[in-house]
């Protein structure tokens, strides 16, 4: 059978890994600038091809209104549920999306599941020029709280892109089984993980047998909606109405300048995790700059509400595994907002115990994706990983209210069984609404499916019908149903509330491979050219500044002649030789992009490219 | 509560081979993974005796080795067939393990298997000593929620409360003693039975007393609840 990779599809950045055969150790593969995360940005192109990535995220800058970022937050949610998103991040949602929704990118609609799987070809390209292979199976990391409908639109996604999704695996398992592979830990660990747009705790039990080791999760909480993006949004809220006030500019009514304070800010809080002082300088269009120093301190208090609001479900997983914090033998952090100060304190008080952060935090998770790719591979040999389910599964019941009949937190795969009758003479159909949370009430909780069980008339009470619903290793339901009385068996077809039918999935391929099928060449020389444009409007911009008087005759005529020869590479064919050229131009204006700094602050960004100033 | 499936009978061949040669899980022939027996409960999946007091760590490490053949992660390669025996078989074990470590639970598919009581079975009928009880709670509920929507004031009628929910808490603990010595008596029965002795009414009357106690029990705990649903 063919490799399965590991894939980590964040919030932010998404990642892709591999078991190096020589070494046995996970590895994430570098993508073609070098780095190996992959920005979770996609943006259609005038032409009408996708660009995603790093060339995507530089487009956030240029053409807001073509690119979209944070698309997880989107996963499996209907219009209702994404309104205070909306208010805080630049989505365009297609008005008439009901409980699919559709994100508008330049003239065109994409469905969240779409916008997953340009990202997900975008890591199948890169692991394929790697590991010079076709890759056709991924395994693929979900946030452990993620429901049935955002798990269902995940492996969507992986339909889409032609990419079969052999296992969904929550992020802070997979977390676990990387560090358990670096440390060989035993007992009690607790798993948080706190990314770029989600939350998870997850507590699970480290136990060695003769077979090998299990990883057995007792309990998993958290929260599918918040992480780093909505301490970018906090910082964004504070500082646009600092610069409303004092200069009275709208940031939010204009989306390009919205994108560039977001860029400055994030790099400021990545700043505050190292210093602990941090000067926000801002250009404006009236020429004007809006500048403000921010203490670690002052960032912590504007931060405080988001890292407390991680404690409750850190403490309902505990519970829920009958377990104290003093039980707990080992704390991995996981995700990269736990970089922030204040996360790694609180989490450490907590606990009283030093976290691990041995391994990057970005990429852990993928890391784990690798090694439960490669058990799957192979079948089980030396270790087992046994999930849970986050959520109650229930039943709707009279009256409006819901009988659990799955617990959760239940290993999986979990099943339950019900048994149905009719209540009338000659009823043809009993209605099943399956639902999943932890409240009494349907309407309180996520609705999963309803269907109506079909039925051949007879007296009321005769048909006796078994319904199994059943949730599997990817934490996804299945219905069947068997009658009691003929022992027949009846598969399901059930159809999402929030999921895509599957005809659509079909279509939604069949387009998916318009926009993206290019060769590997090609798509390079496209990444090229666009890097190629922000570069070169900067370097111009850069010339005429007056800064620019300081620069030498020679670096100046430097700079022009690579500005020439970066125009002629990208005009051509050969994306090797165009990065070169763009290599080449950063390295030219290193001196340029310092003296169009500010001296203060020129320091921290020494060796930056011109184009990121 | 899932009992085991008495509709159909699973072939007494293998499915792959069509050899008589079927193991507890997988085929002495072939090797291949085979459907549940239908003879096989909770308590002969996991080889304990039908008795009520289990040892936990005999229990997990049963759990876990059935778990290391039966789990999906075995099949991912294999034919269609046997990946979804993988999900029926590791959910049936998975959902028997989540039973029989649960004290309650446990006693309940107990008397399922036994024919003792009927799925999803829950007197609300009060039980008779209680009564004067729980008509006195029910009260006091009821005037908390008036004065709730009134506005009127809570404290004395909240600490009244949580006085006759304390006292609730207590008969639930002793519901609890009372469960622990019926199913000491039940595995008392059964070891007897063993050593040869045959009682039937014994046993019948065990299963009868169990099944009042469990009765009772899940209608003081529905009580507790909803009390302190109200205080909250």
């Amino acid at each position: 059978m063919s490799r399965i990779v590991g894939i980590d599809l964040g919030t932010t950045n998404s990642l892709v890994a591999y078991i190096d055969p020589l070494t046995k150790e996970p590895k994430c593969i570098p993508g073609p600038y070098g780095s190996t995360l992959c920005p979770s940005v996609a943006s259609l192109d005038a032409d009408g091809s996708i660009v995603v990535g790093e060339a995507a995220r530089r487009r956030l800058l240029t053409q807001p209104e073509r690119t979209i970022y944070s698309v997880k937050r989107l996963m499996g949610r209907g219009s209702a549920d994404v309104q205070t998103e909306l208010k805080l991040f630049p989505f365009r949602i297609d008005p008439n999306s009901k409980n699919v929704i559709r994100v508008q990118l330049g003239d065109k609609y994409f469905t969240p599941p779409e916008i997953s799987a340009f990202i997900l070809r975008e890591l199948r390209n890169w692991a394929e020029a790697f590991l010079g292979e076709t890759v056709e199976r991924a395994v693929v990391t979900v946030p452990a709280y993620f429901n049935d409908a955002q798990r269902q639109a995940t492996k969507d996604a992986g339909k889409i892109a032609g990419l079969e999704i052999v296992r969904l695996v929550n992020e802070p398992t997979a977390a676990a089984l990387a560090y358990g592979l670096h440390e060989k830990q035993r007992g009690h660990v607790a798993v948080y993980d706190l990314g770029g747009g989600t939350f998870d705790i997850s507590v699970l039990k480290l136990i060695s047998t003769n077979e090998g080791d299990i990883y057995q999760v007792l309990a998993t909480n958290g929260d599918t909606h918040l992480g780093g993006d909505d301490i970018d949004n906090l910082l964004q809220a504070t500082v646009r109405e600092r610069i409303r006030q004092e200069h009275g500019v709208d940031i939010a009514a204009r989306p390009e300048l919205a994108q560039e304070l977001r860029k400055t800010l994030i790099a400021a809080k990545h700043q505050l995790s190292v210093d602990s002082t941090v000067d926000i300088r801002f250009p404006l269009p009236s020429d004007d700059v809006f500048a403000m120093p921010l203490t670690r301190a002052q960032f912590d208090e504007v931060i405080h509400p988001i890292v407390t609001r991680t404690m409750a479900p850190v403490t309902a997983a505990l519970a829920d595994a009958k377990l104290t914090p003093a039980e707990i033998e080992e704390v991995v952090l996981v995700g990269g907002t736990t970089r922030t100060p204040l996360v790694r304190t609180t989490v450490q008080e907590y606990f009283q115990r030093v976290p691990h952060t041995e391994l990057n935090p970005d990429e852990v998770v993928a890391l784990g994706a690798a090694v439960q790719a490669n058990i799957l591979e192979r079948g089980v040999s030396n270790m087992l990983l046994l999930d849970v389910t986050p959520l109650s599964l229930g039943i709707e019941t009279y009256g409006g209210a819901v009988a659990k009949i799955i617990p959760r937190n239940s290993t999986i795969p979990a099943s339950a069984q019900e048994q149905y009758t009719t209540g009338v003479d000659n009823q043809t159909g009993i209605d099943i609404h399956v639902l999943q949370g932890e409240r009494e009430l349907a309407k309180d909780c996520r609705s999963l499916a309803r269907f109506t069980l079909k039925i051949q008339s007879g007296p009321a009470g005769l048909p006796r019908i078994e319904v199994r619903f059943l949730i599997d290793a990817n934490g996804i339901l299945q219905v069947s149903a068997k009658d009691l009385r003929t022992g027949e068996e009846h598969s399901i077809e059930v159809q999402p509330s929030y999921g895509i039918g599957d005809a659509e999935i079909e279509r939604m391929l069949e387009d998916s491979i318009e926009y993206a099928e290019q060769d590997f060449a090609e798509r390079q020389l496209i990444e090229a050219r666009t890097e190629s444009e922000s570069i070169l409007a900067a370097t111009i911009k850069g010339l005429a500044a007056p800064q620019a008087a300081a620069l030498s005759v020679e670096e100046r005529g430097k700079i022009e002649a690579s500005v020439a020869s970066v125009k002629e590479a990208v005009a051509g064919t050969d994306y090797k030789l165009a990065r070169k050229r763009i290599d080449e131009l950063n390295h030219a204006t290193e001196h340029l992009a310092e003296l169009l700094m500010n001296s203060a602050v020129s320091s921290a960004l020494e060796g930056r490219k011109l184009a990121e100033v | 509560m899932s009992t085991p499936s008495t509709a159909t009978n699973p072939p007494l061949v293998c499915w792959s081979c069509h050899e008589r040669a079927l193991g507890t899980h997988f085929c002495a022939s072939c090797g291949k993974l085979q459907q549940i027996p239908q003879s096989l409960d909770y308590f002969a999946l996991f080889e304990l005796p039908k008795k009520l007091w289990i040892e936990m760590g005999g229990l997990e490490q049963k759990f876990l080795q059935l778990s290391w053949k039966l789990h999906p992660d075995n099949f991912v390669n294999a034919t269609e067939t046997e990946r979804e025996l993988s999900l029926k078989r590791s959910s049936e074990l998975n959902d028997a393990y989540r039973v029989m470590r649960d004290p309650v639970a446990r006693v309940e598919y107990l008397l399922a298997i036994e024919g003792a009581r009927k799925e999803g079975e829950h007197k609300q009928q009060a039980p008779v000593e209680l009564l004067e009880e729980v008509f006195e709670l029910n009260e006091s509920l009821d005037q908390l929620r008036e004065a709730k929507s009134a506005g009127g004031d809570l404290a004395a009628l909240k600490l009244r409360l949580e006085g006759a929910a304390n006292n609730f808490a207590e008969k639930l603990k002793e519901v609890d003693g009372e469960l622990f010595q019926a199913a000491q008596q039940w595995d008392a029965a059964i070891d007897a039975e063993s050593a040869g002795a045959q009682n039937q009414p014994e046993r019948d009357e065990i299963k009868r007393r169990l099944n009042e106690l469990l009765n009772r029990r899940s209608y003081i705990r529905n009580l507790v609840v909803n009390v302190q649903k109200e205080l909250l």
